[in-house]
């Protein structure tokens, strides 16, 4: 992680009409940091990250990216947003892949359209990309027909082809069969481990505990904690924190889901 | 009868393919127009969009024969004198036209907001997600709406030979007040339609499959 910052989230509020869904959220993102947020469901997490590449406008406030300013209450043109969102790629819990498109069309539309690249460059890029995670057989697949595992990662190369300076994760896996999350928090830690700067939305506390620099708790319209991984999580010191901690890591609350213990050995 | 029928085949035929021809030629035209009427009603803004939904609502709202009596007499009492085929296509067009934007607009919404989503963040442009991404979606939903679509401007030129219009109608008309037989012209103008709209029927599904396979 180097001091160089890639995201600055300064006082940020969001409200969807006269609700006000956070308020006065600051946060700083370094290069190559990786930061998970965790928090009850309803806290605002996906919110927040989707003000980030502005797939929502917020109201207060201004978030810095990637040399981009954002100020809330204001529009941003077009051209500024393509240019921000072509360098921030976003991963979606229901992975939201081209239906219509094969795997590979998925892949390098993007590449082709935006940056213009050719379609033979693209194509190898995008082949590439999927031996990586193993699917370069899947290339002319279309996402139907493949698990949830597979088109999540699928979902991942998609976003990587633009070779982005920052990927949003939105809960990547909670839409995944138990047994298919192993495969693509393999691939996370992965890119992680490769230097890629990341905030991931997550309920898998061990997943953010291992590879997370940073867990951010958000709760009750804000950030209730933020720090170091095994701090936050092994000794919170807002009560806040604490209390949705208890939650979700109490046997008695006991759903895998959130306890999959998974440093990416699993695959 | 059945010399009625061996008479009047050939012309009956020829009055079917000019219905045919208009018919193809219209609904193309009221697609593309259709296409991008929906686009002006959804991303147009107040005035494009509110000018759009007015048309579609005048459209679909006035009988369609109204329509077509002020087109080709009302307007030639003002000097403007349209023959009966400018009428003709003129009239289907427009019509359809007004049919085929709320088509596409169905078709549009209906793709997922997850899809607008994923082509945003990637930093694609609102045309090539609307091209790449949106409008191929929204045909296979559309493809149903789209075969009624043609069938509808298929029976729509039956209207036609009121105002002149020498398709399949006007030839059974003009044969049953010649010959006293209304009874078999008109069926044979009735096995003709329902062949043709057998045919549209059966091309539909045909390219629904073949768009469709992603599904
Ligand atoms: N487009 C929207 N319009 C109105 N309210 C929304 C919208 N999206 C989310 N919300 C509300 O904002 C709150 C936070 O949602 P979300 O960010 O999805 O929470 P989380 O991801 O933490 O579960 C929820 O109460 C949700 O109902
Ligand atoms: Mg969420």
């Amino acid at each position: 992680m180097s001091n160089e910052v890639v995201v600055r989230v300064n006082n940020v509020t969001k409200r969807f009409g006269e609700r006000v869904i956070f308020e006065s959220v600051s946060l700083d993102v370094k290069k190559s940091e990786v930061v998970a947020i965790v928090g009850p469901s309803g806290a605002g997490k996906s919110t927040f990250i989707r003000c980030i590449n502005h797939l929502h406008a917020f109201d207060g406030g201004s978030i810095e990216v990637l040399g981009h300013v954002l100020v809330g209450g204001t529009q941003p043109t077009r051209a500024e947003l393509q240019q921000l969102n072509s360098k921030v790629g976003m991963v979606f819990q229901t992975f939201n892949l081209f239906p219509h498109l094969t795997v590979l069309d998925n892949i390098i539309l993007a590449p082709m359209q935006v940056k213009k690249i050719a379609r033979q460059d693209a194509t190898d890029q995008a082949m590439n990309l999927l031996k990586m995670v193993g699917l370069q057989q899947k290339a002319q697949s279309f996402p139907k027909r493949l698990s949830g595992g597979e088109q999540q990662r699928v979902a991942i190369c998609r976003a990587l082809a633009m070779e982005p300076e920052l990927m949003l994760f939105d809960e990547p896996t909670s839409m995944l069969d138990p047994e298919l999350v192993g495969e693509v928090l393999e691939f996370i830690q992965r890119l992680a481990g490769g230097g890629m700067t990341m905030l991931l939305v997550t309920h898998e506390m061990m997943f953010a505990k291992d590879v997370a620099d940073t867990v951010v708790i958000m709760a009750d319209g804000g950030i209730a904690e933020k720090g170091p991984a095994r701090q936050v999580l092994e000794a919170p010191r807002t009560e806040r924190a604490r209390s949705f901690l208890r939650r979700v890591l109490s046997p008695m609350a006991h759903d895998d889901r959130d306890l999959v213990a998974n440093g990416g050995d699993e695959t | 009868m059945f010399h009625i029928v061996a008479l009047y085949t050939g012309v009956l035929l020829k009055g079917a393919l000019k219905d045919v021809v208009l018919t193809v030629v219209s609904s193309i035209l009221a697609l593309i127009l259709g296409a991008l009427g929906a686009i002006g009603r959804i991303y147009g803004g107040p005035i494009v969009g509110g000018a759009i939904y007015w048309y579609v609502e005048i459209i679909r709202g006035l009988p369609a024969i109204l329509q077509l009596f002020i087109l080709y007499f009302g307007l030639s009492q003002f000097g403007i004198d349209l023959n009966p085929l400018s009428a003709a296509v003129i009239w289907l067009v427009a019509y359809g036209t007004g049919y085929a934007v709320e088509i596409f607009r169905a078709g549009i919404v209906d793709v997922a907001e997850g899809q607008h989503e994923a082509a945003k963040a990637l930093g694609l442009s609102r045309f090539t997600t609307l091209r790449k991404v949106i409008i191929p979606q929204a045909f296979v939903s559309m493809m149903p709406n789209l075969t009624s679509f043609l069938v509808l401007q298929l029976k729509n030129t039956t209207m036609l030979y009121l105002i002149g219009y020498a398709d399949i109608m006007y030839q059974a008309r003009l044969g049953a007040d010649a010959t006293e037989q209304p009874g078999p012209l008109y069926l044979m103008v009735a096995v003709e339609y329902l062949v043709i709209s057998a045919a549209i029927a059966r091309i539909g599904s045909r390219v629904e499959r073949r768009i469709a396979a992603y599904r």
